[in-house]
């Protein structure tokens, strides 16, 4: 499960996940494994949250998505 | 022999004085992660020691520790990354199960591969298995469709023993030159028909191993040692290129970074942005690979805030802006204070553990 973060302008700025008890922060970095890790598993079917904690549909989640860098 | 002479030839043979050799904690001293706690590999790759990655199809068919079985290094050295399988596994023929590092392009760009001036190289390092017999190897471009499969004997049981593989360079494929993968090195550990390939030969294939080695994985308790594991170029392996502890682990931090461990620890400076929102920001000693990810183990007070002669307790921490050279991290949960004091934070348990981590 992911969850996306917002910042201090309230703009989206990394995605969070918890493993056991190792939470981890993602940036939206195009370079970074874990991103991309987040993307594909996001598109095959993992749980996406917004920042409030909502999940979204596999439609919602698969439009934002192709929208990241 | 003068010194110009000296210096002629060992141009002339490609040896560097610089960076000769490609791969990375290669002598196996450095384990920011697990400080030389013993790690079961899950099912695809599992760092292990610092830059080594177990690679497995399957969960907790083997563990990696540093200086497992405690049994004395090879002279020159004082540790290595020890295998130890966990069963007696009969890998299927899609099964995987290695070790490899992936070297960053920029630090294999000079070799040329994919061009027609592709650079020999020469894999070295010292073994020890409780196995006897053929054993495998690859390296690999980024795409996985570029393979060199090596074969190397490991003659006595239990002892160190001294290997050599040399490789022609790939005069095709895609090698990148960038701050992505460059070259996967893996060693087998027990890999199935359909990864593994006909030793001595560029493939295009997606190959981990050579045909016929030997399955470490295969017999329950079995044990794979190395060491002294480098990469270089030429077609000659020459002595191990010792760094200075501080060069070797800021190479390792380019791609993993432990920030604090442990109880009571300052890491950084903090602020209350607001009463409930509680920001900080590091500046990191070295440049890493890309925007680092956080892994930030969670409980109950596991961090601090003292600001006034008083102690903000919190669970955890979110890096909400990253780039390769500074981090920002904040709490919203459990911060409670006044907007505009700072303090020190420090960690609050003896399991407290902040990294970040920009693996290839």
């Amino acid at each position: 499960m992911y969850k996306l973060l917002k910042g201090m302008r309230n703009e989206v700025c990394a995605i969070s996940t918890q493993v056991g008890n190792v939470l981890y922060s993602i940036p939206l970095e195009s370079d970074n494994t874990d991103y991309q890790a987040f993307k594909k598993e996001v598109l095959a079917g993992a749980e996406l949250q917004d920042a409030d904690g909502n999940v979204m549909t596999q439609e919602q989640a698969d439009d934002f998505i192709k929208e990241l860098p | 022999m003068t010194q110009a002479v000296a210096l002629a030839q060992q141009a002339s043979t490609g040896v560097s004085q610089g960076f000769k050799n490609r791969i990375i904690n290669g002598a196996m001293t450095i384990d920011q992660r697990n400080a030389g706690a013993s790690v079961t590999t899950g099912s695809g790759g599992t760092y292990t020691l610092d830059r080594w990655q177990g690679l497995a199809e399957q969960a907790s068919k083997f563990s990696v520790q540093q200086d497992a079985g405690a049994v004395t290094p090879p002279v020159g050295f004082t540790d290595y990354l020890g295998v130890t399988s966990l069963s007696a596994y009969s890998v299927p023929s899609g099964g995987y199960y290695a070790i490899r590092q992936a070297i960053e392009g920029f630090n294999v760009a000079d070799l040329n591969w994919g061009t027609a001036n592709a650079k020999t190289v020469t894999l070295s390092f010292w073994v020890r298995s409780s196995l006897t017999g053929t054993f495998g190897g690859v390296l690999q471009n980024s795409a996985n469709n570029r393979s060199y499969p090596f074969t190397y004997t490991i003659s006595s049981a239990n002892t160190w023993e001294y290997e050599t593989v040399t490789i022609a360079g790939d005069t095709t494929g895609t090698w990148l030159t960038t701050n992505g993968v460059g070259v996967w090195v893996m060693l087998g550990l027990g890999v199935g028909s359909t990864f593994s390939g006909t030793a001595g030969a560029w493939a295009g294939s997606n190959f981990i191993s050579a045909t016929g080695a030997t399955s470490v994985v295969g017999t329950n308790g079995a044990t794979f040692y190395i060491t002294g594991v480098q990469l270089e170029v030429g077609s000659t392996a020459t002595s191990f290129d010792y760094r200075p502890y501080t060069t070797e682990l800021q190479l390792c931090q380019r791609y993993y970074l432990l920030l604090v461990r442990g109880t009571d620890v300052y890491f950084s400076n903090a602020y209350y942005y607001g009463n409930n929102n509680l920001y900080g920001h590091i500046t990191l000693p070295v440049t890493m690979r890309t925007a680092p990810t956080s892994a930030i183990v969670t409980g109950t007070n596991y961090y601090v805030l003292w600001y006034t002669n008083t102690a903000d307790y919190i669970n955890s921490l979110d890096i909400v802006y990253s780039n390769s050279q500074n981090v920002s991290f904040r709490n919203t949960t459990e911060a409670s204070g006044v907007a505009g004091n700072a303090g020190g934070l420090f960690t609050g348990a003896s399991a407290s553990f902040v990294a970040l981590q920009a693996e290839l």
